[in-house]
């Protein structure tokens, strides 16, 4: 009997042994199936809504304006995304750029541009219009029409995928965003039961933690021993959540999970970023502001911890609604920030520098015809989005492994066309967990990763 | 009989009307009416909100209450940062950092002087409930059997325990 026991014992403690190391942080038992195409996914949602016209279309004026108004002075095309896309830039009524009425473009940053580097899809199908669907449609891979503005999404977004199915780690998974309007807080995870907040990403709105209101309840946070001071408050506190836990069902709070040592290098972090706010020392794009300064941030983020996923929302261009002058400029800066971007990982990240991939794609397009708003600057026509043209976008992908190719999805929009929901299969396929996402049940039927149609 | 009747009834009417009132405590903030006791903490079920317990937490550590416009932007901190543990953690480090007003703690020398006190003290002014003796008898071992266990840090747990998110 007793050397039955031992023998079982011993069976158990050799399986034990073999099998503790491949527990990943997840609580997942196996890493997951697939192989990395790159260890890191940079992914810009180049939002707030942009027409293909011009964007990949580089029509600039002529069918924005000029078909409004045909004078000749606005009938120019040209690329004034020199950083992003391939194209002569206009040649003339350049009011998109900086200085006096926006007549001096922002020298490119890349010497070739990323769809040089890359691969365009130039005709994509924006599935999910409008600014929250269509935002969080890149995260989830899918579209959910019942899906309530201020709501959590309610599937699981790429970042609990990665968590879930590919042992990624809280802080190998970051989203940055620009403002706390349009339920922008709420794109780090999603409200499923099976996936949710311990699945979630780390997110920053850089703009209000590192902003005044960072300043008055952020900056000035005490900085206690690890070991004496901390690490016993966080038994106590452990302590009292048991006591509670037993007691009732509230056990399922807001928190992504992040381990004590985690949360040590993200208040370092927070600490960094104030010090370096206050000698002006943040990282950020030669010409800044708005977008700017986030994408300024998410660089900090991605020197600091070198995440398999960055999520950067920028939405400048919605100020289209009403100034088709600053919604050029937007773009035009979004552009610059995106080649600030691409250049800092480049240069500046040994870790992520010839191993990352970038993806940028919009939430949604804009109307083809112009609402009744004029600016003041130059009484040039504003757009919304609602009609078919809002559903034409691109998606741009450069970096590891992406060899160059021609433009592909180049006819009209077909139910054959890429959706840019499939940013979010890609990220998986990137990263190692297409299968796993693929038989989840929550993409859109069509999905397909991108680098599966090159 | 009639005897037993009313001794059945004043049974009745004393745990009717003395058993179930509820343990008060002082209001030392607003002093309007004294706060109820929880009697276990089964009986929070509801979520505070961001501002709800930044007031609350604000108004525990300060004895004072935090200006409308005050919790609102500290709340805007908390919907910025993805971790809302994390968030909430730094917040309180900031305020135990708060100079004019600085939060309101006791010495270490007054809570070792009756640690009984502080602690049932501590969960009133955080749980709003008396402690179990289990309770009791882990915060008096903590600090009892190590000397550098502050009353700030153990204000610090109270004020990120998960039950203090509720209500």
């Amino acid at each position: 009997m007793k050397r039955r026991e031992f023998i079982k014992k011993a069976t158990l403690t050799t399986a034990g042994a073999f099998v503790a190391p491949y527990i990943l942080p997840s609580g997942r038992l196996f890493a997951p199936s697939g192989s990395q195409i790159a260890p890191h996914v940079v992914l810009v949602m180049y939002a707030g809504g942009i027409r293909n016209q011009e964007t990949v279309d580089q029509l600039y004026l002529s069918q924005s304006q000029h078909t409004w108004n045909p004078i000749p002075a606005l009938n120019v095309t040209g690329n004034i995304m020199p950083n992003m896309l391939t194209g002569a830039a206009p040649a003339s009524k350049i009011v998109y750029g900086t200085g006096i009425s926006g007549n001096t473009p922002i020298p490119p940053i890349l010497s070739t541009s990323l769809q040089s580097q890359g691969v365009l899809f130039k005709e994509v199908n924006a599935v999910a219009p409008g600014h929250y669907g269509g935002s969080i449609g890149l995260l989830q891979g899918n579209t959910n029409l019942a899906q309530p503005l201020l709501d959590r999404p309610q599937t699981p977004t790429i970042f609990e995928f990665l968590r879930k199915h590919g042992g990624y780690k809280a802080t190998d998974t970051w989203f940055l965003g620009n403002s706390l309007g349009n339920s922008v807080p709420l794109y780090n995870h999603s409200d499923d039961p099976d996936y949710g907040a311990k699945f979630g990403a780390n997110m920053f709105i850089p703009g209000v933690t590192f902003g005044s209101q960072g300043d008055q309840f952020l900056k000035n946070a005490k900085v206690y021993h690890p070991q004496n001071e901390l690490s016993p408050m966080y038994k106590m506190k452990y302590f009292l959540d048991n006591s509670y836990e037993s007691l009732t069902q509230n056990n399922v709070l807001d928190v992504v999970g992040n381990t004590e040592a985690e949360k040590a290098k993200i208040k370092a972090f927070m600490k960094s970023m104030f010090l370096k706010k206050q000698a002006g020392a943040v990282l950020q794009p030669p010409v800044s502001g708005g977008d700017g300064t986030t994408i300024g941030y998410a660089c900090e983020v991605m020197q600091e911890f070198n995440p398999a996923l960055t999520v950067v929302k920028i939405d400048g261009p919605d100020t289209c609604h009403s100034n088709f002058t600053g919604y050029l400029r937007a773009i035009h800066q979004a552009d610059h920030a995106v080649g600030f971007l691409w250049d800092y990982i480049q240069n500046q990240i040994p870790a992520m520098a010839g191993n990352t991939i970038i993806i940028a794609t919009p939430d949604q397009g804009r109307n083809l015809n112009p609402n009744p708003i004029l600016d003041t600057e130059n009484n040039f026509r504003a757009f919304d989005h609602s009609d078919a043209n809002t559903r034409r976008v691109f998606t741009l992908m450069a970096g590891k492994s992406i060899t160059n190719h021609p433009d592909k999805a180049t006819g009209p929009i077909s139910s054959s066309s890429p959706l840019n929901t499939d940013a979010a299969i890609t990220i998986g396929h990137i990263l190692g967990i297409e299968s796993e996402m693929l038989t989840s049940g929550y993409l859109h039927g069509n999905s397909q990763s991108l680098i599966r149609k090159l | 009989m009639k005897l037993k009747q009313i001794a059945i009834l004043s049974t009745v009417f004393f745990f009717t009307f003395s058993s179930c009132k509820k343990d008060t405590i002082d209001d030392k903030v607003f002093q309007v009416e004294n706060v109820n006791l929880y009697s276990s903490a089964s009986s929070k079920l509801k979520e505070k909100t961001e501002s709800q317990w930044i007031a609350v937490v604000y108004t525990n550590l300060f004895q004072q209450a935090l200006s409308a416009s005050d919790i609102y932007r500290a709340g805007q901190c908390i919907t910025s940062i993805g971790d809302k543990e994390l968030a909430r953690e730094v917040i309180i480090s900031n305020f135990m950092n708060n100079t004019s007003p600085s939060p309101q703690i006791p010495s270490d020398i007054d809570m070792r002087s009756d640690i009984d006190k502080f602690v049932k003290d501590t969960y009133e002014r955080f749980l709003i409930r008396r402690p179990t003796e289990g309770e009791k008898q882990y915060f008096r071992n903590e600090i009892t059997n190590d000397p550098t266990r502050s009353a700030e840090i153990i204000y610090f747990s109270f004020a990120l325990s998960n039950e203090y998110l509720f209500y």
